[in-house]
């Protein structure tokens, strides 16, 4: 008995010094052994696809990914505190697409511009939409951010609705308006159209994404806000009416989670959404109108340019992060858009867009048959509609406050849009 | 018992079950959601009935390592709490006992303290514990806390003690006991009550704050609350996951309250009338 | 040389101890005082030291920068554009609409909050006075909504409450009780609804203080008072009331500053909407401050809220110190 617990004791040595031995052979070609990068991920469909994929990147160069799931709202305090404090907490921060401007402002991430030029190769740039390229990181020359999710901006509809409407699918804005009052039917519990209305950044992005697609815009050609401007007032009405007449009567308190599950609970017969949601809708698991379901360009308002709204999620390197966390950071960077791990992404159900490759892919476009749509969106993409500039966080809110009470009634669109730009200017 | 007060206390008990049902449903509703599969979770008209499945748990611990949470947030909440009595339990008391005028001004300056609004002091705060390089760290919670809590604690005992009759004390205190005697196996038994309570103030506190650990902690120190706000996602607010994050979040703490409670009512019975 | 002076204290002659050599002469100076209403006070100080110094260190300290701050146009975000404006931001406040929205919205909030939350938690407590089995298990029960992490109790009336397919505002909405977009989304029932709220959140605690109160009252006036053949009304009123008044008073301050700093339960239900028609000071304050860093203007904000609570504890305090007398003075 104790002779054999003995024999096997020196059998467990003996592997174990051969198991540590062929780590240290290992670590000859693993460069970035002992290396432990934080990553700030904001809770999008790719965070959890990040935190699986960790493990990978670790065998393959040895390094430790820490991936912290965030909220919205915590990620954008939690990594401003780290950059304004300097505390270099995370390495690796997903930015939003609006959030260039403040990034390029205050220097807080390190500008990719030449390590791009340097690794072009690498990164096959090419492959990569200059939309994206551009709108998600790009900044006055700088790059900001290395774009990692982009999202299109398409429009989701119920085809047995329009079939049996005998309506076509709307091309501008004006048929959608006119299409989602004539489908609207409360006493069945339809509705034509439904969007965020949640006072805060759901209405102001949904309104300035709808009042894009009428003509309007919030800065002026001086780069100035004309939030009061008279295609925003008109959009402006047009919108209300559309969420008193033919919206759900709740979505004046959507946000985004609530539009989307009114969708998939079959409530609206149209709804703009991200290319990142789409997968949802086909889902029996989280949705109700699989077979039903129809994706479409988004509309545009007749005579405008064909120009889509894109958006989605870069990857920062924070420029307090000493010079190992920085390279180690960016060898990951490079590794997640690589065309190969970046396609395992999107098969594993992150939804983030990226490569003119992927929209081409034989495996990809079984899982996700309306990617034609989002390679046209971003061939044509815009990501300017919500203006990235420095002060675009204070422009969200005093939209979303002042949208929000027109929607409810609470104020007209002339007044409310008046008291808007009287605040947003004092902040230039 | 007679009729006359059978009839009042069945009264009175039917009055408590109707708020047990007011209290209790709505977090039965979140709980569900754990069990539900994400399709069932709203329907129009909505209903309650549902296929229970474990998919929402299955996909909380992917996503979070729930022990470290469920560990981080038992630290914080014990930590805080033991200092915060350890300083606010004396400084209640010699402040219930003085007569000096400057104790009670004191002791308002303790209730005030608790007044102050979180994110009056957040941003110093964040930059002074950047400074002594505690950020990222539980323990920089734990300091915090542990000031709003001491501070709460010293005014709460402050108010239980000054409701005890010194007289105990005094008699004590003439038989030649020592005065830390005097406190520590006179008055405090008496206030066994207060003092319990005050547990359960700092425990439920720390354990529920989430503003100033969001801020301070990072990935490997951030408590269950913090995770409880990232699952609020903004693109998806992902109800089951959150009804499967809450069991983990309020069971520890349901249990805690269910043994103090004990104590609690133990205390009161015994404590002197 | 020492004496023994007037009120016992030995008071040390300095000069003489120095001739006595240095420990020595240490020694005397520090020597504990000998009467025992001096180590009585030493005793006592000793005791509250190291909470106050702890508070003033990790409390006071950032606080006062955060007044500081105040005095400035200061945002993390644009640190070079920083400078002081002495009162402007208060300034800016007094002539800000949407202040004085949020101001009127936390004491309306506030105040009727508080009064439910007393009439029904004094109602639960005097229900579970008694101590036998059946209260000990609903008074265990009754304390889950306090124990919930206030986010997640917002998020589950939002929840509940959503028009279009939430298990009560669907209802509500289809029965008439609501308006058709949910009570949290129109703008003359959602400050109401967060008082709702509120008061499922925190009556169990109002009880839970009031419930003690109870217990640590006299039992032999009770029956005196039960032997005069007063009916439970009355005693209740009479005798009660006045005798517990310290711990109602205890549960009032509690809660009423708590409530004035509402912040979680309306950050995530409604985040000061519809409009602005549940703004509230916090809500207005961490938006400042943690969304825009706009620290200046968020301190001013929370330090204007400090004020109001300030002024509020000060008037419960005098309503204590008066129920104190009266309870003490029976």
């Amino acid at each position: 008995m104790t002779s054999t617990r003995s024999k096997l004791r020196k059998i467990a040595a003996t592997t174990v010094m051969v198991l540590s031995m062929s780590g240290i052979a290992a670590a000859a070609d693993k460069p970035l052994e002992g290396v432990t990068l934080n990553v700030a991920s904001m809770n999008d469909p790719f965070a959890s696809v990040l935190a699986t994929l960790a493990p990978k990147f670790k065998e393959e160069t040895g390094a430790t990914v820490k991936v912290d799931i965030l909220d919205y709202g915590s990620l954008l305090t939690k990594t401003t505190a780290d950059y304004v404090g300097h505390t270099a907490g995370y390495d690796v921060i997903t930015m939003d697409i609006v959030w260039a401007g403040q990034y390029a402002q205050n220097g807080y991430s390190v500008d990719l511009t030449d390590l791009i030029k340097r690794d072009a190769k690498e990164l096959n740039v090419d492959d990569i939409y200059p939309a994206l390229m551009s709108s998600i990181g790009g900044y006055h020359g700088k790059q900001v951010a290395f774009p990692f999710a982009g999202y299109a901006n398409v429009l989701a509809y119920r085809k047995d609705l329009f079939a049996s409407a005998g309506l076509k699918v709307p091309e501008t804005m004006e048929e959608l308006v006119e299409d989602a009052h004539k489908l609207t039917d409360p006493s069945k519990k339809i509705y034509g159209f439904v969007a965020n209305g949640q006072k805060g950044p759901a209405v102001a992005q949904d309104w300035m994404q709808y009042n894009a697609e009428m003509g309007g815009s919030i800065l002026g050609p001086d780069g100035k806000p004309a939030i009061n401007s008279p295609a925003n007032i008109k959009s402006l009405t047009v919108y209300a009416e559309l969420f008193q007449k033919a919206a759900p009567p709740g979505a004046a308190d959507y946000d985004w989670g609530g539009r989307e599950e009114s969708f998939r609970q079959g409530l609206a017969a149209t709804m703009q959404t991200w290319s990142v949601g789409a997968p949802g809708y086909y889902d029996p698991k989280t949705s109700k109108i699989i077979d039903k379901v129809a994706i479409a360009l988004p509309p545009r308002g007749k005579g405008l340019p064909k120009v889509y709204g894109i958006g989605g999620w870069g990857l920062s390197i924070n420029k307090d992060a000493s010079d190992k966390q920085k390279e180690a950071a960016w060898t990951f960077i490079k590794w997640l858009v690589s065309a190969k791990v970046h396609k395992e992404l999107n098969l594993l159900g992150a939804g983030s867009f990226l490569r003119k490759s992927e929209m081409v892919d034989a495996d990809l476009k079984a899982k996700f048959p309306f990617l034609p749509l989002v390679a046209e969106v971003f061939d044509n993409g815009d990501g300017e509609y919500r203006p990235r500039i420095p002060e675009y966080p204070e422009i969200q809110d005093i939209l979303g406050t002042a949208v929000n009470s027109v929607l409810v009634g609470h104020s007209d669109p002339k007044a409310a849009l008046d008291q808007a730009q009287a605040a947003a200017i004092k902040l230039f | 018992m007679t009729i006359t007060r059978f009839v009042p206390d069945l009264a009175r008990r039917g009055f408590l079950l109707a708020m047990l049902a007011f209290f209790l449903l709505p977090f039965l509703w979140l709980a569900t959601t754990a069990y539900k599969p994400s399709v069932e979770i709203f329907s129009i008209p909505p209903h309650f009935g549902f296929t229970p499945t474990f998919d929402q748990f299955a996909k909380v611990f992917l996503v979070f390592d729930i022990w470290r949470l469920i560990a981080v947030s038992m630290l914080i909440a014990g930590c805080s709490a033991f200092f915060s009595l350890l300083l606010g339990v004396p400084a209640g008391y010699a402040l219930a006992r003085s007569r000096h005028p400057l104790a009670m001004g004191i002791a308002y300056f303790f209730m005030a303290v608790r007044m102050i609004p979180a994110v009056a002091a957040l941003i110093p705060f964040y930059l002074m514990m950047r400074d002594i390089g505690l950020i990222g760290s539980w323990i920089s919670v734990v300091l915090i806390n542990c000031m709003l809590n001491s501070a709460f604690v010293s005014w709460m005992m402050f108010s239980y003690f000054r409701s005890l009759p010194p007289e105990l004390e005094e008699a004590a205190l003439t038989d030649g006991c020592h005065q830390f005697a005097a406190f520590w196996r006179v008055a405090l038994p008496a206030v066994r009550s207060g003092v319990i309570a005050s547990t359960l103030f700092c425990v439920l506190f720390s354990w529920n704050d989430f503003l100033y650990p969001m801020f301070l902690t990072k990935l490997d120190s951030k408590p269950i609350s913090v995770a409880l706000l990232s699952a609020y996602g903004t693109k998806d607010i992902t109800w089951g996951t959150l009804g499967a994050l809450a069991h983990f979040s309020t069971i520890p703490i349901v249990l805690i309250v269910l043994f103090l409670n004990r104590y609690f009512v133990q205390g009161l019975t015994r404590g002197i009338h | 040389m020492s004496h023994p002076a007037k009120d016992g204290r030995r008071v040390t002659d300095i000069s003489s101890s120095a001739e006595a050599g240095g420990p020595f002469a240490w020694r005397q100076l520090v020597s504990l005082p000998q009467s025992f209403a001096d180590r009585r006070r030493l005793f006592l100080v000793a005791m509250t030291i190291p909470a106050v110094i702890y508070v003033i260190a990790i409390g006071i300290v950032p606080l006062a920068r955060g007044i500081w701050y105040s005095f400035f146009d200061y945002n993390l975000l644009r640190p070079a554009r920083a400078h002081f404006v002495g009162l402007g931001n208060y300034l800016d406040l007094f002539s800000d609409p949407d202040m004085a929205e949020a101001l009127k919205n936390t004491v309306l909030f506030t105040v009727s909050g508080v009064t439910f939350q007393l009439v029904l938690g004094l109602a639960i407590a005097l229900a579970l006075w008694r101590d036998d089995r059946f209260n000990r298990i609903c008074l265990t029960l009754i304390l889950i909504p306090v124990t919930i992490t206030p986010l997640v109790v917002g998020l589950i009336f939002k929840g509940l409450l959503l028009a279009d397919y939430g298990l009560v505002g669907y209802y509500l909405a289809q029965w008439g009780l609501s308006a058709p977009q949910g009570l949290l989304a129109s703008p003359s029932t959602a400050l109401g609804t967060l008082v709702f709220i509120d008061v499922w959140e925190w009556t169990p605690l109002m009880a839970l203080i009031l419930l003690a109160g109870l217990k640590a009252l006299p039992g032999d006036v009770l029956e005196a008072a039960a032997a005069d053949g007063a009916t439970p009304l009355q005693r209740l009123r009479l005798v009660v009331l006045p005798l517990m008044l310290p711990s109602v008073m205890l549960a009032l301050t509690i809660r009423t500053v708590d409530a004035f700093r509402v912040f979680d339960s309306v950050f995530v239900t409604t985040g000061g909407g519809p409009g602005n028609a549940t703004n509230t000071l916090m809500v207005y304050a961490v938006k400042e401050g943690l969304s825009f860093f706009n620290v200046g203007k968020a301190s001013a904000i929370a330090n204007i809220a400090l004020l109001c609570t300030a002024v509020i504890a000060a008037a419960f305090v005098l309503l204590i110190r008066r129920a104190d007398k009266k309870a003490n003075g029976r």
